[in-house]
C-alpha cells in the first residue's frame, strides 16, 4: 500500500470540471474553529462557498495532506507553489484558471471570475 | 474464521497479563494463537521473558504460540513517510517542514498504530497459513475508531466535505486514502460478534467501574456489541489474613456487587496475586487460577531480594517542592486515570492550607471526585471549603466551559450576520473533543492568573498533547510569518490569547513557580506510562519535579508471605522509579478504607510530608 496511487482513481471527479477550486495552504482543520482563536476569514470562506453551491456552482477545496494529487496534477499551480512557497497559499482556480494568489477570494470577485470564464 | 480478542482496560490493572494468559490457554488447546500488542507500556517481552520486538516471534517452550510487539515511534514513523513521501518529492521544503509538524500529534500516533493492528485483521494471502486466534493486548478506544471512519466520509465527496461535516481534525486519516478499503473491512470484522469480542480488565474500584461504564458506551455507539469482563486484583483469602487487605477485601465486597448491579456482561474474577506474572510456567499456573479454579496459593511467586537502600526521600526535600517561595507556587498532578491524581491533590492542598498558605484546589477532570474526597462539596464556582481555614476549591466541568465557549462564539457570529445554515454548520464543529480540551484549559487560565493565592493545586495536569495545541498558532506566525489567511481581526485575537496562554506556558516552564507531580503506583507499568507522559510534557519544555508513588504497602505490614511478596515487589519498583526519574518520591501509604475527608487527610498529609510550623 506504499504504491502512489494513480490520479484517475483518486480523483474522478476531475473529468468533470470544478468551477472554483481552493488550494489551502497546510492547516489543522480547514473550517478556522479548532485551535484557541476562531479564523472569521475561514468562516467568512466556508459561507461564501455554501452560498456557490447552493447555486449549483461546483466547488473543491484541496488540502495538501490528504489531496496532494490534486496540486501535483495542477502544472501552474505547482509552478507558483515552487516559486512562492508558502506566501502562494491559497490559490483560487476558476475554471481552471488560477485567478488569485496568496489569499481567499471575496465573493465579488469569485462573481468576476465566474463571468469572465463562463462554460 | 479466526477469532479476534481486544483487551481493553487502563493501565495497571493487569490487562497484559490477562491477555498472555488466554493466549498461552489458546495455544495449549492447540488453536494456532498470535498476541499482538501497541501498547507502548504493555510489554510482553518481560512476561514472556525472551525478546520479541517488532517482528512475528515464536514463544519458546508454547508450540502454537506468537507474539509481536508494535513499536509505536516505528509505526508512527512509518506512516509518517508513507503520507509524507509524495509530498516531500514535490513541494517545497517550507512547505513539507510545516506539514510534517502537523502530522506529530497524538492523532497520528493513535492511527498509525491501529493502522498496524489492521493488517492483522485481514485474511491471509493465499498460501499463508493464517491464525485461529488473534488477540490484541491494547482495544483500540471510541477516539482511533472515529479518526478512522472519518476518511471514509470524506472521500465521499469532496464537495460534501466542504459543506463542513466531517472536518473536524482529520489530517492524519485523511492522509492515507488508499487505507480505507482496510479500515472497512477492519471496523467491520470488529462489529461482528460471532468473530470478535472485547474483554475489559478492571479491578472492583470505583474509577475502574466508571472508566469500564465509559469505555463500553462509546463502543457501543460505534456498533461493537460482544463484551466481556474480567475482574481482576480481587483480594484472595490467603491475602485477607493481614488486617489492612482484609479491610480492603471488605471494600472490594462492595464493588463486586456494584459491578453485578451495573455491569450486565459475561464476567469472570481473577485474584490478586503474591507477585508479577512472568514467564511460561507462571502464566499455566495463572491459567489454572483462572479457568480450572485452583486455588490462588498454587502460584508460586518470583523471589526478589528485599532493597538495602533506603527509600524515602527526606521530606525537607519534597517540602521544599511544594511550598509557595518567594511568589505563588502552581502544583500539577499528572498520572492516568485511577492511580491517585485526585487523592494526592487533595492531601496536599488541605497540608498547604494548614501550612497557613491560601490555597485554592481546582480540578478539569470531568470524572472529578473532588467532592467526595474532602466530603465537602465543590462546585463551579470558587468557594471556601467548609472546616479548613485557607482553603478554596473549584470545579471545571469541561462540558460545561465547552457549552459557554460555544455559546460566545455562535452568538459574535450570529451578530456578524452569518447566516442560520452557516451557524448550523459551525456548531457541529464545535461538537469536537479539542473544544472542550481549548474550553477547560481556557477556564483553568483565568483561575491560574489570579494573583490572591499563594497557592493553586491543579487535580489534572494538562498534557503535552494541549499544550502544544496552544503552543501551534504562535509557533506558525513566529516560524514563517505566514498572516495570510489571518484576516485584522482575528490576528488580534491571536495577539491576546498568544499572549495569555504565553504567559501561563511560561509559568508552567518554570520551576520555581510551578512543581508537575506524577502520580503513580509502584508497578511495572504504571511506571512506563508515567515515564512517557513525562517525555512528552518534556516536548514544549515542561519537566516532572516529583513522584507520588500511590498504595505502598507500609512496611510493618508485611508479615504474611502474601503481604510480604507483595512489599518486596512494591521496593523493587520504588527503586526504579527513583532510578528512572532521579526525583524527590512522595510515598502514600496503602489504607485499609478509602481516603475521605478533612481529618482524614489532614492526617495524611503530615504523614507524607511532615511539617516544619505550627498548624492552622
Amino acid at each position: 500500500m506504499t504504491q502512489p496511487i494513480p490520479i484517475s482513481v483518486l480523483f474522478p471527479s476531475q473529468a468533470k470540471a470544478v468551477d472554483v477550486e481552493i488550494f489551502d495552504p497546510p492547516m489543522c482543520c480547514p473550517t478556522g474553529m479548532c485551535g484557541p482563536t476562531i479564523d472569521q476569514t475561514l468562516l467568512d470562506l466556508n459561507e461564501m462557498l455554501m452560498i456557490l453551491q447552493s447555486r449549483d456552482i461546483s466547488v473543491a477545496r484541496y488540502q495538501m495532506a490528504s489531496h496532494p494529487n490534486a496540486f501535483l496534477s495542477n502544472g501552474e499551480v505547482m509552478k507558483i507553489v515552487r516559486e512562492q512557497q508558502m506566501a502562494a497559499l491559497p490559490i483560487v482556480v476558476v475554471r481552471g484558471k488560477v485567478v488569485k494568489v496568496g489569499s481567499y477570494p471575496t465573493q465579488a470577485e469569485i462573481e468576476k471570475h465566474l463571468q469572465e470564464a463562463k462554460p | 474464521m479466526t477469532q479476534y480478542i481486544f483487551f481493553s482496560g487502563k493501565g495497571g490493572v493487569g490487562k497484559t497479563s490477562m491477555a498472555c494468559t488466554q493466549a498461552v490457554r489458546y495455544a495449549d488447546e492447540g488453536k494456532r494463537t498470535l498476541i499482538v500488542t501497541t501498547d507502548p507500556a504493555s510489554n510482553l517481552s518481560d512476561t514472556f521473558e525472551q525478546g520479541i520486538g517488532h517482528q512475528i516471534t515464536q514463544i519458546s517452550g508454547v508450540p502454537n504460540l506468537w507474539a509481536m510487539e508494535i513499536d509505536p515511534d516505528q509505526a508512527t514513523k512509518e506512516y509518517i513517510d508513507r503520507a509524507m513521501a509524495p509530498i516531500r518529492l514535490a513541494f517545497p521544503a517550507q512547505i513539507v517542514q510545516v506539514m510534517e509538524e502537523q502530522m506529530n500529534g497524538p492523532c497520528t500516533a493513535e492511527v498509525a498504530a491501529f493502522d498496524r493492528f489492521t493488517d492483522f485483521l485481514e485474511e491471509p494471502a493465499g498460501n499463508e497459513v493464517g491464525f485461529d486466534v488473534v488477540i490484541f493486548d491494547t482495544a483500540p478506544t471510541g477516539h482511533t475508531i472515529r479518526l478512522l471512519e472519518l476518511p471514509a466520509e470524506w472521500s465521499q465527496s469532496i464537495n460534501a466535505a466542504s459543506s463542513g461535516s466531517g472536518q473536524t481534525c482529520i489530517g492524519p486519516a485523511a492522509a492515507i486514502q488508499d487505507a480505507k478499503h482496510k479500515y472497512e473491512h477492519a471496523l467491520a470484522a470488529m462489529r461482528e460478534s460471532g468473530q470478535t469480542s472485547f474483554i475489559f480488565v478492571l479491578h472492583p474500584e470505583a474509577i475502574s467501574i466508571k472508566e469500564t461504564r465509559r469505555a463500553i458506551a462509546e463502543l457501543s455507539k460505534l456498533g461493537i456489541k460482544n463484551y466481556r469482563l474480567i475482574i481482576n486484583g480481587i483480594i484472595p483469602p490467603e491475602g485477607a489474613e493481614n488486617s489492612l487487605f482484609a479491610a480492603r477485601a471488605k471494600m472490594q465486597a462492595i464493588y463486586l456487587t456494584q459491578i453485578e448491579a451495573e455491569l450486565p456482561y459475561l464476567k469472570q474474577r481473577m485474584f490478586l496475586l503474591a507477585g508479577e506474572i512472568k514467564g511460561i510456567k507462571r502464566l499455566r499456573q495463572v491459567g489454572k487460577i483462572f479457568f480450572d479454579k485452583t486455588s490462588s496459593k498454587t502460584f508460586v511467586a518470583e523471589h526478589v531480594p528485599p532493597q538495602l537502600a533506603t527509600l524515602a526521600t527526606p521530606l525537607e526535600d519534597v517540602r521544599a517542592l511544594l511550598q509557595p517561595n518567594g511568589h505563588r507556587r502552581t502544583l500539577f498532578f499528572a498520572g492516568k486515570g485511577g492511580v491517585g491524581k485526585t487523592v494526592a491533590s487533595c492531601i496536599t492542598a488541605v497540608w498547604l492550607a494548614r501550612q497557613g498558605h491560601k490555597t485554592l484546589l481546582l480540578t478539569t477532570d470531568p470524572a472529578a471526585h473532588l467532592g467526595d474526597v474532602l466530603d465537602s462539596p465543590v462546585g463551579d464556582v470558587i468557594a471556601p471549603v467548609e472546616g479548613q481555614v485557607n482553603l478554596w476549591a473549584v470545579k471545571i466541568d469541561p462540558k460545561a466551559a465547552a457549552e459557554t465557549y460555544r455559546e460566545r462564539i455562535l452568538e459574535d457570529a450570529r451578530k456578524r450576520g452569518r447566516p442560520e445554515k452557516a451557524i448550523a454548520v459551525m456548531e457541529e464543529e464545535l461538537n469536537s473533543p479539542c473544544t472542550e480540551e481549548m474550553a477547560a484549559f481556557d477556564k483553568f487560565i483565568e483561575y491560574a492568573s489570579q494573583d490572591e493565592w499563594d497557592s493553586v493545586v491543579f487535580d489534572t495536569a494538562p498534557t503535552g498533547h494541549t499544550l502544544r495545541l496552544l503552543e501551534l498558532p504562535v509557533d506558525w506566525s513566529k516560524q514563517l510569518d505566514v498572516k495570510i489567511f489571518a484576516s485584522v481581526d482575528s490576528s488580534a485575537a491571536d495577539d491576546v490569547a498568544k499572549q495569555r496562554f504565553g504567559k501561563v506556558i511560561e509559568m508552567m516552564r518554570d520551576p520555581e513557580q510551578s512543581t508537575f507531580s506524577f502520580v503513580m503506583y509502584p508497578e511495572a507499568t504504571p511506571i512506563l506510562e508515567a515515564w512517557r507522559a513525562a517525555r512528552e510534557l518534556g516536548t514544549v519544555g515542561i519537566h516532572p519535579g516529583l513522584v507520588v508513588a500511590n498504595m505502598v504497602i507500609p512496611a510493618g505490614e508485611a508479615g504474611s508471605s502474601f503481604v510480604n511478596n507483595r512489599r518486596l515487589m512494591q521496593e523493587k519498583y520504588l527503586v526504579e522509579i527513583g532510578e528512572r526519574f532521579g526525583l524527590p518520591v512522595a510515598q502514600v501509604p496503602l489504607l485499609p478504607m478509602e481516603i475521605k475527608g478533612l481529618p482524614m487527610l489532614a492526617e495524611l498529609g503530615e504523614r507524607i510530608y511532615g511539617t516544619e510550623k505550627v498548624l492552622a
